[in-house]
């Protein structure tokens, strides 16, 4: 069972970087493992050490400036294989920087193909930072492979998958012949936190760069052209609300909310 | 301009009409919207769905089902615009005709303006924190938010049509198992009382449940109470990947404030954060802050609010 398993390096919203006049730095935030991506990796290392095979982690680099975020993407994918995978390829190239999602699966296409054949594509249902729930659909189209999205149950039959699709309102089981791309939610499993031996074992695994003249591609441009990244004001009153006993701070709060025609006299 | 829109359900057609009315507001051109449903053509009634010039039922159960009957139409029709709400199937079906096509899609748009004689879309990025815009060109594929975009109250009642389509093989769906559904539906809700990790057990949400029933509201809660620990249905789940909430009062009780459940609550007109850490990230998204462990101030708030009724 060979499976290809899909990491994104997604700006870290808990490290947003603003400067003094609120313009948000995309430049100076960090990357980090899109955190659907970890739950990714656990499946496909646990479908290792049961069914046998090998996990092979692939990344888009899609933030810039490269010099300061490819060892953010680095980092991500040796993440990876510190939980199990037993190599990584990194895709960097300045013409899909900024990457948008039409160009990345363009790119992971290619790189799935070069180095499969895969049984199964892993990936998370979105990445933290864009959340435009994408990939795992249009890197099926374009693969011809099944495609199964939303997966929070998953076993592996004989030449098949059989899922189970969490949707709004039900949960649907569905069996897709292979090789398929799958997305997972956060509930399919824990993502194991890797040992430090396991980190240190990650070191002597293969982690490749390369460019898209590397793969076989030429430059790519993405069909949707941002214009603009603005970081959203908060409009909130912030107001802390203190007094001496937690009776007044409920009064306090009390007569705010009424004033606010959010409860009733 | 010619629309494509594709709802899972009737009612999901209703926000992309709605969209289509705001996207006319702006640039004055006519549309011609031609809708296609999974649901079939006894669900329908065509006086829900004034705006649209046509509507097609498929009377399909299936994503993929439904994939073949939208890809169809849309290589019949050659629309500008290709609209669903975003819902997990929506979006995968309108991702795939993205792909197959190399028509840009862009998912989940929340505003649109003029700016000069440019149209721009934005959505929503980096949970919530942040808005994207794109210069609005023809043909594009989108998403819209669910109750987002108000659909037009007047209109010539469509014509349904049934439209047949084949069934994709390569995927099966085996079972479908409805959601319990429980008595809530805290999407519908105008006050909502959300409790996080900082509840130590299960019995502890009592408490929560008292408040909301004092302010006439329904509980919800962060991924781990339901996820992790299952203290509370999934139906309680405040996130992206759960419900979304817009009433006009939330307290957050004991949640720290992840993005992923910021950006679900964020729509709420007023927020309350009780947490007794003061760093916290919630208090950034509140208009109220109250630094307070939940376990001794919510028994004064709430004997406070008993002693005014």
């Amino acid at each position: 069972m060979n499976i290809a398993v899909l990491v994104k390096a997604s700006l870290d919203t808990n490290m947003l970087r603003i400067d003094s006049s609120g313009r948000l730095l995309i430049d100076e935030t960090p990357l980090v493992i899109s955190e659907y991506d970890r739950n990714a990796v656990e499946e496909a290392v646990r479908i290792k050490e049961e069914k046998g095979g090998k996990v092979v982690a692939f990344s888009v680099l899609t933030w810039g400036p490269i010099q300061r975020k490819v060892g953010d993407a680095e980092n991500a994918l040796r993440e990876a294989l510190a939980m199990g995978a037993d190599e990584a390829h990194l895709v960097v190239d300045e013409s899909i920087i900024p990457g948008n999602v039409d160009t990345t699966v363009e790119v992971l296409k290619t790189l799935i193909e070069k180095f499969g054949p895969f049984d199964l594509v892993i990936t998370g249902e979105a990445s933290m930072d864009m959340l435009s729930f994408q990939v795992a659909a249009r890197l099926a189209e374009k693969l011809n492979y099944s495609l199964v999205t939303f997966v929070r149950k998953l076993e592996v039959l004989d030449g098949k998958i059989r899922a189970t699709r969490d949707l709004e309102e039900a949960l649907e089981v569905v069996e897709a012949d292979l090789p398929a791309v799958i997305s997972v939610t956060g509930e399919i499993n824990q993502p194991r936190l890797p040992t430090l031996l396991m980190i240190r074992k990650s070191f002597a695994k293969p982690l490749n760069k390369y460019s898209l003249a590397d793969i076989g591609l030429a430059e790519l441009a993405s069909k949707m052209k941002v214009k603009d990244i603005s970081l959203v004001t908060i409009t909130r009153k912030n107001i802390m609300i203190e007094a001496e006993s937690l009776e007044e701070i409920a009064d306090q709060l009390i007569e705010k909310l009424l004033s606010e025609g959010v409860i009733k006299g | 301009m010619k629309a494509l829109i594709y709802g899972e359900k009737q009612i999901h057609v209703l926000d992309a009409l709605g969209f289509l009315e705001s996207l006319k507001a702006l640039t004055g051109e006519s549309v011609e919207a031609v809708a296609v449903v999974s649901q079939p053509k006894n669900e329908i009634s065509a006086e829900e769905l004034k705006g649209a010039n046509k509507v097609y039922a498929m009377g399909v159960t299936s994503s993929y089902a439904s994939f073949n009957g939208v890809l169809k139409l849309y290589n019949e029709l050659s629309p500008d615009l290709l609209i669903g709400a975003a819902t997990k199937n929506t979006t995968e079906i309108l991702a795939r005709i993205s792909a197959k096509l190399d028509v840009p899609m862009l998912t989940e748009v929340t505003e649109l303006e003029k700016v000069n004689e440019d149209i721009i879309l934005k959505r929503n990025m980096l949970g919530g924190r942040a808005l994207i815009s794109y210069v609005f060109s023809k043909p594009l594929i989108l998403t819209v938010p669910q109750k987002k975009f108000k659909p037009p109250e007047e209109g010539p009642v469509p014509e349904v049509t049934e439209y047949e389509v084949a069934v994709e093989n390569k995927v099966r769906v085996i079972e479908v198992k409805p959601k319990e559904k429980g008595a809530v539906d805290i999407e519908a809700a105008e006050i909502v009382v959300g409790v996080g990790r900082g509840f130590k057990s299960k019995d502890d949400l009592n408490i929560a449940f008292e408040l909301a029933s004092l302010l006439g509201g329904e509980v919800g809660c962060t991924r781990p109470i339901a996820a992790d620990y299952g203290w509370l249905g999934e139906d309680r789940w405040i996130g992206i990947s759960g419900k979304k909430i817009r009433g006009k009062l939330y307290f957050a009780i004991g949640i720290s404030g992840a993005p992923q459940h910021i950006m679900a609550a964020n729509d709420s007109k007023v927020i309350v954060a009780i947490n007794k850490d003061k760093n916290a990230p919630i208090f950034q998204y509140a208009d109220y802050g109250i630094v307070a462990d939940l376990y001794q101030f919510l028994p004064v708030l709430i004997k406070r609010l008993k002693e005014r009724t």
